[in-house]
């Protein structure tokens, strides 16, 4: 009965407010922040009447009636209707929690994520917190898929190799990187300072065109919030890093014996009398390797007021390298500005700033490769003065104490834009993006002497000074029209246009003769004014980009999702007449979930079915259709050197880009209320007109002449075809506890399918005196390894017969303990023929596990990471005669039966160091990069003290990696042909952390 | 209603610009400072042509390798070096063994293209500007283009050509290897050019001259046994040159020797440039001279090597008694440690035995960079000796021949040998044309001819490994073979 009667007096009152209309105004919040929403939408229901929200949240419609139920829509925030009662009407909008609300970033717009129709990975700020990265792009391995990360090296400060999708060019595979609207570098930015990355993979790219086809990294720096006062984050950390892995090598006795053992079997005598007091000898890897320390600070603040937020940070991260941290070590310094002021209530400008130095120290790779081959029996910082091990081999801590430079950087990166909204839907932003770094840097070459001819020996003291300076500026203007056409029809439309003007510009001189041998005076001013070998030399260069972009995404009821898009671009780096192209692609979505048959589906809480096709381009090159006259041209007149002018580079007047064609089909799903979310992706990739510099050509055209060098040239096609397949499972979600399982994976099989002239490309370099081992080839993977197959060592004389005659190969004799090599081509002889496919650079699968979890104030996370189906090339060991060697040499061959893997020793001339699988290594591995434990300090003490948040924690970065490699580090790789090839390079470092952050 | 038109307006100004960007974008392309010559904008200045023949001399201190590979290749030193592995190349060369993996071939044969085409680059643009004596430098750029084709002759045999220009990317696939007389009258015709328009004394020292044409040009006439030809074209050297034989024979080797009045054609070196291992080509020092020091050296008078292109005793054996040759050409390493007190460690195929001529000398400290990589001896690549001694062969092997007039040249020769007039040949015919052979291997002993000489006369045999009609050329390098697709045949006795 009461029902009845308030049921009566509701609807009186309906009646009585409907009798007049009255204007509604009020402002929209965030219901968690309290931050004032710009834009919101608000349509009257069952009506075309609608408005939006200023840039403080203020909206205003007028004559409403009561009871009229408008509704709130802002992307990434739930819809809100509410019904109106009064003149003021202020509402808060929740925020979307589901991961498909999340809106991210397309490239010229954004779009909620379960409305992409393209392929693309997203890794959030709670990952770079967890990974601490000092490069952000490491933060990327195992965690998204299809993005593998290699290491150039482990040194501080090392570059970083994104591959999206595996290796399709071998230029440049690196994807382009758009921070906040500006091109920039991973490497510059403070990690912290990162709210999300997203990786674009497929065809959706192609609104960067010529630019876009290894794939786009667009990272989302942090901002602050409107009305909201500042927060203050202190975030620190301190690691001890040590190396990863030393190698195992023959001790000083082990070494002797074996020496002995090889000259006794060419018949000389013996080096080592007497064996018996050399004992261990010295280690010299354990002398290069030290724990180093790896600290970083980060602060920042942010916060806004009603017309403006900011964000302000500060970072410093300075480390020193795990071998000879005195001279190796990196420091970043970062200071970020990002700062938005609306000017009107339809005209937003934003800054977005960031300036960073560097400074670094390095050594000369040979340090490690001198460490791991020179002879134990030398003392600490004995000089081999006998050229015992050949001229090319030196004291490695010699060499250090005689490495001297300082490389120094600075720049200034960001943007400044205007966003003008006219009219409802659209939006007009025009932004100047600009990137601009300037780098320095003194190379010491003191008066150095190693023994008699050492290679590395220097009879005059020089230093080496540059400064370089980079600037790119580019212009954009791109207008977004957001418009629903009867209510179904939701269309946005895109026209853009944008400049890009890249300059370059360096300076470099070497200076003979510093006074007093010392890096101290070490500077140009102080060297010998009239030496002869005094240089100098500039560099300079001038690339013009210009483009236009127009696209348009579509969709019915959010249900069926369309878009396509196309791109014109022209630069300046290629002939008048071959300089322009256009891009362009298509892609498609549709949302199965939100079909009637699947709508009240229990276990498929989201489907969608989505495809992308398209091309898109990959900028390489720079004026390869012109030839300069920057070869060497000098020779002696009159006794003098004198310098003319000769060519440099051969020209291609031919040359272009090289473009992609990308096809991309895939599946999300997710299940049981978003617990479980699946993302599934098969791609295809055509990279065709692939540029290679370099491109080996005939002598004939006398490339080869001091200074000269091969053309680029357009001569390819390679096929990348792969799956991705990720898993998220968010086990446990209560008050008091959460847990996260995912799991990615990513198969890639590429395939060399064209190589102009038919033949094949080959590079990189094996040892001396052999063939360049990498090959790109029609039918094989790019840059796999071309070299002889083993089949066992050879036990005895009647083997030897029994076998086809291996003295094609150089060495006219083969003994017992000689390596037996398959004649793979069945003609009866073993020769340089007989060369096939024995393994190749990039991995099958790679594949990222992650754990992250929380119980009451503690938190826990593990990330894993793990590649198969590659290979690396052995290429450290120095075959000289008496140069040490890495341990497995005590399981060689001594006789019939005691080896069948590992030959003979012996200083004859022997065909066991021809490139073979005997020197190809299975390179793969399971690493655990990251595992983490931290703990919250109770918050209701903290109050009392101001902090609203502070949390410890501890660390370890590569506690342990599970591989057969025998060599440094597995991760190592890069590049296409002539990859995967291991000469010694740097280890990455193992990390004990602990950090803290603290929120005031 | 005026906030509409400021919309307006605005949206006007926005997409106006936009559009304007568009219409002036292309022409924005099209001139991008870039501060570099382009290689076909060049030749407007006698300048011009000047810097671009330093560029076509500057490979000729490449040809380091042809003399150190080409002394290896023959009977007179074994490779040695450090090791059997030591520069495989080397090694295989010494061997007669031709694997298609042999770098140094390859590199002769790029880096003697690479001459050729900085040659052609300066003839291909010879019309574009005329000032005075623009003859004399298209002259020297034929007479380096006829020196590298010739080099190239000599170690591969028919090799692809191409007189008008520089070779382009695809003339690999379609320009045949032309056949030896094609070759070698092309050789001919540009030294004639030279010889025609070049006088006996360079503008500068290091510049060829009518002397260095025509000794070329016998030369080349020789290596065709077209005797007549040679024999006139010899006589104008020796008559109208005004060389002479340096009366001490030390002398010519050392520093204060170069460029003397027995040099006809002299490569140029010198030490105040640093070099690398990454680009030998690119050293504007004698390579091959480090690469033949004595390995591990510490004492008077030189500095250390490589320990490559170590004499025999067979060869040491040829010197006669009383001949004050050989202990210029020949270092007997333990002789002169036991008088000197100097040190030194031994390498693979150790003979005791050094290249005197062209071993690396005690240097100034203004010696720059890698020292095994910049000595600055210069090599001398036509000596007057040399002329006389093929000279005297072509007078003794000519249709008509004149033994008394081969005689008179090649004890010329013996006399500065010597030092007396006491061991004259006076043989004649068969005899003396041996004689002449003996003389020209002990004469020229450590400068890369011996190889040459013995396959251009038929007696390639005396090499040990030498298969006949086979290694008196060496293979193409595998690589151009596979460049060619199919155009280039490997040269007969090898396979690929």
């Amino acid at each position: 009965m009461r029902k009845q009667i308030l049921f009566l007096f509701l609807l009186s009152m309906a009646f009585y407010t409907n009798a007049q209309t009255f204007n509604v105004s009020g402002i929209v919040k965030d219901a968690s922040s309290g931050d004032v929403l710009p834009g919101v939408s608000i349509v009257v229901k069952d009506t075309n009447k609608g408005t939006q929200t200023d840039f403080d949240g203020n909206y205003s419609i007028k004559e409403l009636n009561t009871n009229t139920i408008l509704i709130f829509r802002y992307l990434g925030y739930k819809q809100k209707e509410v019904m109106v009662t009064g003149p003021k009407l202020n509402v808060s909008l929740d925020l979307e929690t589901e991961a498909l609300d999340e809106i991210i970033v397309v490239g010229y717009g954004k779009q909620k994520r379960k409305d992409v129709t393209g392929s693309v990975s997203i890794v959030g700020e709670e990952t770079f917190e967890v990974l601490r990265p000092i490069d952000a792009t490491t933060a990327l391995q195992g965690t998204t898929p299809g993005v593998t990360v290699n290491l150039s090296s482990g040194a501080p400060g090392a570059a970083v190799n994104v591959l999206i999708r595996g290796v399709s060019s071998n230029t440049n595979n690196q994807p382009l990187t758009i921070v906040d609207g500006y091109e920039g570098n991973l490497n510059s930015i403070n990690p912290n300072d990162i709210e999300s990355i997203t990786v674009l993979k497929d065809a959706q790219a192609a609104i960067y065109g010529i630019r876009g086809a290894n794939g786009v990294v667009l990272v989302t720096t942090k901002r602050g919030k409107r009305n909201k006062g500042a927060t203050v984050k202190y975030d620190t950390y301190t690691s001890i890093q040590q190396t990863t892995r030393k190698l195992n090598y023959l001790n000083a006795t082990e070494y002797a014996l074996v020496l002995n053992e090889a000259y006794a079997a060419s018949g000389q005598s013996l080096p080592f009398n007497d064996v018996s007091q050399l004992g261990l000898g010295t280690d010299f890897q354990e002398q290069l390797f030290n724990n180093a320390l790896l600290m970083n600070h980060n602060i920042s603040v942010s916060g806004g007021g009603e017309n403006f937020r900011y964000f302000l940070s500060a970072n410093r991260t300075d480390q020193d390298g795990i071998i000879a941290a005195d001279n190796s070590n990196f420091e970043r310094n970062n200071i970020k500005i990002n700062f938005d002021v609306d000017i009107t209530d339809k005209l937003n400008f934003a800054l977005i700033s960031n300036y960073f130095t560097t400074a670094s120290e390095g050594f000369d790779n040979s340090v490690l490769f001198n460490a791991l081959n020179y002879s134990p029996t030398f003392g600490l910082n004995e000089d081999d003065t006998t050229n015992f091990l050949g001229i090319e081999l030196i004291n490695p801590l010699n060499q250090l104490q005689n490495t001297f430079n300082k490389n120094n950087g600075n720049g200034l990166e960001g943007n400044f834009k205007l966003a003008y909204k006219p009219i409802d839907g659209l939006t007009i932003t025009s932004r100047l993006g600009y990137k601009i770094f300037n780098e320095r840097g003194r190379t010491f070459t003191p008066i150095q002497n190693y023994g008699e001819s050492k290679v590395f020996n220097t009879l005059q003291s020089s230093v080496y000074q540059f400064k370089q300076t980079s600037t790119r500026v580019v212009l954009e203007t791109f207008a977004n029209y957001e418009k629903t056409f009867a209510e179904n029809h939701n269309t946005t439309f895109t026209l853009g246009t944008s400049v890009q003007n890249d300059l370059f510009d360096g300076i470099y001189a070497t200076g003979i003769n510093v006074p007093n041998n010392s890096f101290d005076f070490a500077d140009l001013s102080l060297t010998d004014p009239f030496n002869e070998q005094r240089s100098l030399n500039s560099g300079t260069s001038d690339v013009r980009l210009t483009s236009y972009f127009s696209r348009l995404q579509y969709d019915f009821k959010g249900k069926y999702l369309f878009s396509g898009l196309v791109r014109r671009d022209a630069a300046s780096v290629f002939d008048k007449n071959l300089r322009v192209d256009h891009f362009w692609s298509a892609t498609t979505g549709w949302k199965i979930s939100d079909e009637d048959f699947l709508k009240d589906n229990k276990t498929i809480s989201f489907m969608k079915l989505r495809a992308s096709y398209g091309t898109l381009g990959n900028l390489v090159g720079n004026n390869l259709n012109r030839s300069f006259l920057s070869g060497e041209a000098e020779y002696v007149f009159d006794g003098a050197l004198v310098s003319g002018e000769a060519q440099g580079g051969l020209p291609n007047p031919l040359a272009q880009w090289e473009t992609a064609v990308k096809l991309d089909i895939g599946l999300d799903i997710n299940l049981f209320n978003d617990k479980v979310a699946i993302v599934a992706d098969y791609f295809e990739e055509s990279r065709e007109n692939l540029l290679i510099q370099n491109f080996p050509v005939s002598g004939i055209l006398g490339s080869a002449a001091p200074g000269g060098a091969n053309p680029t040239v357009n001569a390819g096609t390679s096929k990348n075809t792969g799956a991705e397949f990720a898993i998220n499972y968010n086990a446990i979600k209560t008050e008091n506890a959460s847990l996260n399982l995912s799991y990615n994976v990513t198969y890639v099989n590429n395939e060399v399918t064209e190589v102009a002239g038919g033949a094949f490309l080959e590079g990189g370099s094996f040892a001396i005196g052999n063939l360049p081992p990498s090959r790109m080839e029609v039918g094989q993977p790019i840059g796999y390894f071309l070299g002889l197959q083993t089949n066992g060592i050879f036990q005895n004389q009647e083997e030897i017969d029994a076998h086809p005659s291996q003295s094609a190969l150089g060495a006219t004799t083969t003994s017992p303990g000689d390596i037996r090599y398959v004649d793979v081509n069945e003609d009866g002889v073993i020769d340089i023929n007989d060369r096939t496919n024995i393994g190749k650079p990039q991995a099958d699968f790679f594949m990222g596990f992650n754990i992250a979890g929380t119980y009451k104030n503690w938190d826990f996370s593990a990330y894993l990471y793990a590649e198969t189906g590659r290979e690396i090339v052995r290429n450290y060991e120095r075959f000289l005669p008496n140069v040490n060697k890495p341990n497995y040499y005590l399981g060689r061959w001594t006789g019939e039966g005691t080896s069948n893997t590992i030959p003979r020793l012996t200083n004859d001339a022997t065909n066991n160091r021809l490139f073979s699988d005997f020197f190809v290594e299975d390179g793969s591995f399971l690493r655990l990069q990251n595992i983490q434990v931290g703990y919250n300090l109770l918050p209701n003490t903290l109050e009392k003290l101001g902090i609203s948040k502070l949390r410890l924690y501890t660390s370890v970065q590569n506690l342990f990696t599970i591989t057969d490699y025998s060599g440094f580090d597995p991760t190592i790789n890069g590049g296409a042909i002539g990859a995967g090839i291991d000469s010694g390079t740097y280890p990455s470092a193992r990390q004990f952390i602990v950090g803290l952050n603290i929120e005031f | 209603m005026k906030n509409i038109y400021k919309t307006i307006a605005f949206t006007i100004i926005i997409t106006t610009s936009l559009f304007l960007t568009t219409a002036c974008a292309d022409e924005y392309l099209d001139d991008p400072k870039i501060f570099a010559i382009d290689s076909e904008n060049f030749f407007n200045s006698e300048q011009d042509y000047y810097n671009a023949l330093i560029g076509a001399y500057d490979p000729l201190q490449s040809t380091f390798i042809n003399v150190l590979m080409g002394e290896i290749a023959s009977n007179n030193t074994l490779a040695g070096g450090e090791s059997a592995t030591d520069v495989p190349g080397y090694q295989q060369i010494d061997d007669m063994i031709h694997t298609p993996i042999n770098t140094q071939l390859q590199n002769l044969w790029s880096w003697m293209y690479g001459g050729v085409n900085r040659a052609t680059y300066i003839i291909e643009f010879e019309d574009k500007t005329d000032f005075e004596g623009k003859e004399i430098i298209l002259a020297e750029a034929r007479f380096l283009r006829a020196y590298y084709n010739f080099e190239l002759v000599k170690w591969f045999g028919s090799i692809p050509i191409k007189p008008e220009g520089r070779f382009n990317v695809g003339d690999e696939k379609t320009i045949p290897r032309a056949p030896l007389a094609e070759v070698y009258a092309y050789i001919e015709s540009d030294l004639e050019y030279a010889v025609a328009n070049l006088n006996y004394t360079a503008p500068q020292v290091g510049r060829a001259t009518k002397g260095a044409a025509e000794a070329l040009l016998g030369k080349v006439y020789l290596y065709q046994d077209k005797f007549t030809e040679a024999s006139n074209i010899f006589d104008s050297v020796i008559n109208n040159g005004g060389y002479m034989l340096e009366t001490d024979y030390n002398k010519i080797f050392e520093f204060q020797g170069e460029n003397g009045v027995g040099s006809v054609f002299e490569v140029q070196y010198t030490d105040i440039q640093g070099a690398g291992f990454g680009c030998l080509q690119c050293s504007e020092g004698n390579v091959a001279v480090g690469f033949q020091g004595v390995r591990g050296y510490t004492g008077d008078s030189f500095t250390s090597g490589f320990s490559f292109n170590v004499p025999t005793q067979e060869m040491v054996n040829q010197f006669e008694v009383g001949d004050l040759r050989k202990d210029v050409a020949i270092l007997d390493i333990e002789a002169w440690a036991a008088t000197t007190g100097a040190t030194f460690t031994t390498g693979f195929e150790h003979t005791g035995f050094y290249n005197r001529k062209y071993i690396p000398r005690k240097r100034s400290t203004d010696a720059a960079g890698d020292l095994n990589l910049t000595n600055p001896n210069n090599y001398r690549a036509i000596r007057f000796a040399d002329v006389l001694l093929m000279a005297a062969e072509a007078n003794n092997r000519k249709e008509i021949p004149n033994d008394t007039k081969a005689r008179l040249f090649l004890n010329r020769v013996r006399a500065r040998a010597f030092g007396n007039t006491n061991n004259e040949i006076t043989v004649g015919g068969a005899a003396l044309t041996a004689a002449i052979y003996q003389e020209r291997r002990v004469e020229l002993v450590g400068e890369g001819h011996h190889f040459f000489d013995l396959v251009r006369t038929g007696r390639g045999t005396q090499i040990p490994g030498f298969t006949p009609n086979k290694n008196e050329v060496f293979p193409i390098p595998f690589e151009e073979i596979q460049f060619s697709q199919g155009n280039w045949e490997q040269n007969q006795g090898y396979t690929n």
